[in-house]
């Protein structure tokens, strides 16, 4: 009996057991491998040798890209959350059961639509002689330097992140127990206050999670910052296309990619944590 | 009672679309009472509850809290705090926060407020679980935190939405006397929403009655009990034997009730000859004859159908020639001298004194 269950649950998870082996566990493996091999001559060769580490963490560029990297996916994830936290709200409380549907569906829309494409369109908006500078010239003011800033680099992230975060918003503010803002209102918590003392702590799992979907998205994105931000300040994104391309130095992309990987694994562990902080 | 109610409803609906909740209804609540709103689900009596707490914007009517309208007064700005089915506790909050929040929302400042959330665990019992989440509490716990919630404020009206309706039988009845002796002690005029009798008639001092957004019927337990107004409460009290039938007087002119049973008499003058009424007789008032008994009380003959022991009494069925079923409900020792038996023909008989005329 006991064997015919396994066999049976076997069956069922033996693709994401295959799955996860060759295109996560594998590759990362090689990846590590890789941060070890030598370049010569603008050729890898197999090796072991810490060389790629200490180089590129002896780096003042390196350590300038993480900082930047780091405080532009946390900016978008806090930024990303806050725009997204009333448009979620609105469509969870407000809105008839069928405009809901609506609304869900044109959050859905986006993904339909490439990123890059949409990551242009806005160099449309915000170049020199984009939209939104013709529109200030025409009452006299600027032509602002918008795009090549990190604010425009933001802008992408946010972009990019917007439409998964109210989505992830949503479906935990959808889930909250109505009665529970019925009974803040009870108790003579208003409208506003009832937000941060009831609807915030009860769907705090959604939002932290729909945080780091943002941080996530855009600490790896590679578009936003160079289409948008100009190249300058350097993220890991760009660096390590930049290492590639100067003289192959695959492994020490490596210790990048590795460093983005550990990073990330790091902020997920300790979000997750915070969000189920307290609760048992 | 000359003193002014606490709350009143004055004519007032509630419409939800084309469905029709609670029809134009007044109702005086009396300061410090146990009342009651009883009934089947859907008969408009949480809709009632919560159009006085606000949750529900009244279609119609106005609903007086202490003489002042509060119709347009939110939900926030009412002191009608309730107690939901669901509890509604907070799982992010510990016991004790729980019990702070609605004083931290009035402003009053930590310490104070602490004091007296800790002075009401004491109360209800449940100081030891203070720093608990609410998930590690059981479920009479977790009433308690509910109640305590609800009073820390000290409120001059308290709602309460079938609150005991997701405990075991026996929590609930121990429920029941703590929600009575809190009521007494604190003076507080509950309003308490059930579906069940019991609970109602345990701890109420007023009973409403409510079918399809009417009120069928108010009173105390024992009127009610005593004395269904309509059709629909004998019905749903459950305890009364109904005779659909039709007025008229008897050869002496007194009046009585023909049914399909037979005709009956009453007890005093009821309403125009030829007019339709039901006779109601309560289980407990009918006596069980072998022999035809006397003149001057009702009787019926029927055969016995089935039996049923719940403790102290037990309960007899019974079926007219006429296909009428009758309940009776005797003690143990009131059937002793009879040899019942089933399919057995007996007579059953009450006095005139315990006929009830309810109109439909």
């Amino acid at each position: 009996m006991g064997r015919r269950i396994s066999a049976y649950g076997l069956t069922f998870s033996l693709p994401m057991l295959i799955w996860q082996l060759l295109f996560f566990v594998f590759p990362l493996v090689f990846l590590i491998a890789l941060s070890f091999w030598t370049v010569r001559n603008f050729r890898m060769q197999p090796d072991f040798d810490t060389v790629n580490w200490t180089t590129m963490y002896g780096r003042a560029i390196f350590w300038q890209a993480y900082g930047t990297t780091l405080a532009l996916a946390a900016g978008a994830a806090v930024l990303t959350s806050l725009l997204a936290f009333p448009v979620a709200y609105a469509i969870s409380f407000k809105l008839s059961d069928r405009a809901r549907r609506w609304a869900i569906m044109l959050m859905v829309i986006p993904f339909f639509t490439s990123y890059l494409v949409r990551i242009y369109s806005w160099q449309v908006f915000l170049s020199d002689a984009g939209i939104i500078n013709v529109m200030l010239g025409w009452i006299g003011l600027g032509p602002y330097g918008l795009l090549n800033t990190p604010g425009a680099t933001l802008l992408g992230f946010v972009t990019l992140a917007f439409p998964l975060v109210v989505l992830l918003q949503l479906f935990s503010l959808i889930f909250i127990d109505r009665t529970l803002i019925e009974a803040a209102h009870n108790m003579r918590c208003g409208r506003l206050r009832t937000v941060f003392a009831v609807v915030i702590p009860s769907a705090r799992v959604g939002l932290v999670i729909a945080a780091l979907f943002a941080f996530i998205l855009s600490f790896g994105d590679f578009v936003s910052p160079i289409y948008l931000g100009g190249g300058d300040p350097t993220t890991l994104s760009i660096l390590i296309t930049d290492t590639t391309k100067s003289g192959q130095q695959w492994p020490r992309a490596a210790v990048i990619a590795l460093t983005m990987i550990v990073t990330l694994m790091a902020v997920a562990f300790l979000s997750i944590r915070f969000a189920y902080r307290g609760r048992k | 009672m000359t003193q002014d109610p606490l709350v009143s409803f004055e004519g007032v609906a509630k419409r939800f679309g084309t469905y029709t909740a609670v029809q134009k209804m007044d109702l005086d609540i009396r300061q410090g009472e146990f009342l009651a709103l009883m009934g089947s689900s859907g008969c408009g009596k949480t809709t009632t509850l919560r159009m006085l707490a606000g949750l529900e914007a009244p279609s119609e009517g106005i609903i007086r809290l202490s003489g002042k309208p509060i119709n347009d007064l939110p939900s926030w700005s009412r002191d009608t705090p309730m107690v939901w089915q669901s509890l509604a506790l907070f799982p992010f909050l510990s016991v004790i926060e729980n019990v702070e929040f609605a004083l931290k929302m009035r402003g009053m400042g930590r310490a104070e407020r602490r004091a007296r959330a800790e002075q009401w665990l004491d109360r209800m019992q449940i100081a030891e679980f203070a720093d608990r989440n609410i998930s590690q509490l059981s479920g009479g716990q977790r009433q308690r935190v509910a109640l305590a919630r609800s009073l820390v404020v000290e409120p001059q009206i308290l709602l309460l939405d079938e609150p005991l309706s997701a405990l075991d039988a026996a929590l609930k009845v121990r429920m029941q006397s703590v929600l009575k002796q809190l009521q007494r002690e604190t003076g507080i005029t509950f309003v308490y929403v059930t579906h069940s009798q019991s609970e109602a008639f345990s701890m109420a001092d007023r009973v409403v009655i409510m079918s399809r957004g009417r009120i069928e019927q108010i009173g105390t337990p024992q009127e009610i009990y005593r004395t269904p107004r309509t059709r629909f409460v004998a019905d749903f009290l459950g305890s009364s034997n109904i005779f659909p039938g039709t007025l008229q007087a008897d050869a002496q002119g007194r009046a009585a009730i023909a049914t399909d049973s037979g005709t009956f008499l009453l007890d005093g003058q009821h309403g125009a000859a030829g007019q339709a009424a039901s006779l109601t007789v309560l289980d407990t008032r009918m006596q069980v004859h072998e022999q035809r008994p006397a003149p001057g009380v009702n009787a019926v003959e029927a055969r016995m159908i089935g039996e049923e022991f719940t403790g102290a009494t037990a309960t007899l069925y019974f079926e007219t020639p006429r296909g009428q079923e009758i309940r009776v409900q005797k003690s143990h020792e009131d059937l002793a001298d009879l040899s019942v038996a089933m399919g057995r023909s007996f007579h059953l008989s009450w006095s005139p004194a315990d006929s009830h005329l309810v109109h439909e």
